[in-house]
C-alpha cells in the first residue's frame, strides 16, 4: 500500500463503505493507462495531504460535517484540474489554495460578522471533537507548556482571521512565506507583518490563560 | 538598525525567512537592545507552542473512503496493473 498518512491509522479499504452524498461511478470500466498513471500520481502527490486539509478545513468551518464537505469538494476539483498542477511545486500548497477558494465561495457568502469570536462555539466544538485527537507527547517543562491544548486552541481562535490564518499556515502547516503570500493573495511583506502582530496578540492571550491558572509568567522556568 | 526595522524583520527571523545580510544587522541590534531581544524570544516561544500544542485531528474514515471513491481509486488493481504491464 502506498498511501501513508499516519502510522497504523490509515488504511485503504478494499471495498469502501457507501457514503452519503457522493455519487461515484462504480462501473468497472477499463481505464486507460494514462488515466491510471494520473490516479497513481494524484494519490502520491495529493491524497497524502488529506489529513492536513481536513484539519485546516476544521479550523475554518468549526464544523466536522462542513469540513468533510469542503475537503471532498477540494479533492474533486483538484483531481479534475490535476493537469494544471505545476509539477515540482508544493502540491500541499496548491490543495490549500483550492480549499480556501472553495471555503470563500461556499461559506463566506452568508458568514458571521468578521472579527466576532464565539467562545462558546469554540469550546463546544473542541469538546465535540477532542476524543478523536491524536496523541502527543506530554513531556514538557516550560510553563507555557502547562497550558492545555484547549487553551492554546482557544487563544488561536480568538485572533482575527487574517492573523490566525497566517499563523496556522506558517507554524502548523510549515508553508514558506512565498507559499502563504500566494494563498492569502497578499505580498510577502504583509505576511511578515501579520505574523509579527498575530504572534504578539497570541502571546497576550496565552499569558492571560497562564495567569488565570496560576502559572508564573514572569520567568521561563 | 533601529527597533522599528528590527520588528519588521522579527517574524522572518523566527521563521528562517531572513536574508544573510538582514540577519547580520538584526542580530547585532538584538545584542544591543534587550527589549527586542526579549520580544524575539517570546515570538520564538509562541511559534513553538502553536506547533506543539495544536492538536491534529484524524480525518474520519468516511471521508477517506469518499476521497478514494471520488478519485475512483482501486489502488490494488491500479498498482498491480501498472507493475505488471
Amino acid at each position: 500500500m502506498r498511501i501513508y498518512l499516519e502510522p497504523g491509522r490509515f488504511q485503504i479499504m478494499d471495498k469502501p463503505a457507501p457514503t452519503h452524498q457522493t455519487k461515484t461511478p462504480t462501473k468497472k470500466e477499463a481505464l486507460s493507462r494514462e488515466e491510471r498513471q494520473k490516479q497513481l500520481e494524484f494519490q502520491n502527490e495529493a491524497v497524502v495531504h488529506l489529513h492536513s486539509l481536513y484539519n485546516y478545513a476544521l479550523h475554518m468551518t468549526m464544523n466536522p460535517d462542513d469540513a468533510e464537505d469542503l475537503v471532498q469538494e477540494t479533492y474533486l476539483k483538484a483531481y479534475r484540474f490535476f493537469n494544471s498542477f505545476e509539477r515540482g511545486t508544493n502540491c500541499k500548497a496548491w490543495l490549500f489554495k483550492i480549499l480556501k477558494n472553495n471555503y470563500i465561495n461556499r461559506f463566506r457568502k452568508n458568514s458571521k460578522e468578521p472579527g466576532k469570536v464565539d467562545y462558546d462555539l469554540i469550546k463546544d466544538f473542541y469538546h465535540s471533537i477532542k476524543d478523536t485527537r491524536r496523541d502527543s507527547s506530554e513531556a514538557d517543562t516550560d510553563y507555557f507548556h502547562s497550558l492545555l491544548h484547549e487553551e492554546v486552541y482557544q487563544a488561536l481562535h480568538s485572533l482575527p482571521e487574517e492573523f490566525r490564518e497566517v499563523i496556522q499556515l506558517c507554524d502548523i502547516e510549515g508553508f514558506t512565506y512565498e507559499e502563504i503570500a500566494n494563498m492569502v493573495d497578499s505580498p510577502i511583506g504583509t505576511v511578515r507583518s501579520r505574523l509579527y502582530r498575530g504572534r504578539k496578540l497570541l502571546r497576550v492571550q496565552l499569558e492571560e490563560y497562564a495567569k488565570k491558572y496560576g502559572f508564573n509568567t514572569g520567568d521561563d522556568q | 538598525m533601529n527597533c522599528k526595522t528590527a520588528r519588521v524583520l522579527m517574524s522572518a527571523a523566527v521563521d528562517g525567512e531572513i536574508s544573510f545580510k538582514e540577519e547580520k544587522g538584526f542580530l547585532s541590534h538584538l545584542s544591543a537592545c534587550k527589549e527586542c531581544c526579549d520580544e524575539f524570544d517570546d515570538a520564538k516561544k509562541t511559534k513553538m507552542i502553536i506547533k506543539e500544542r495544536i492538536i491534529q485531528f484524524k480525518a474520519p474514515q468516511t471521508l477517506i473512503n469518499s476521497i478514494m471513491q471520488l478519485t475512483n481509486f482501486d489502488t490494488r488493481e491500479t498498482e498491480e496493473t501498472l507493475l505488471y504491464e
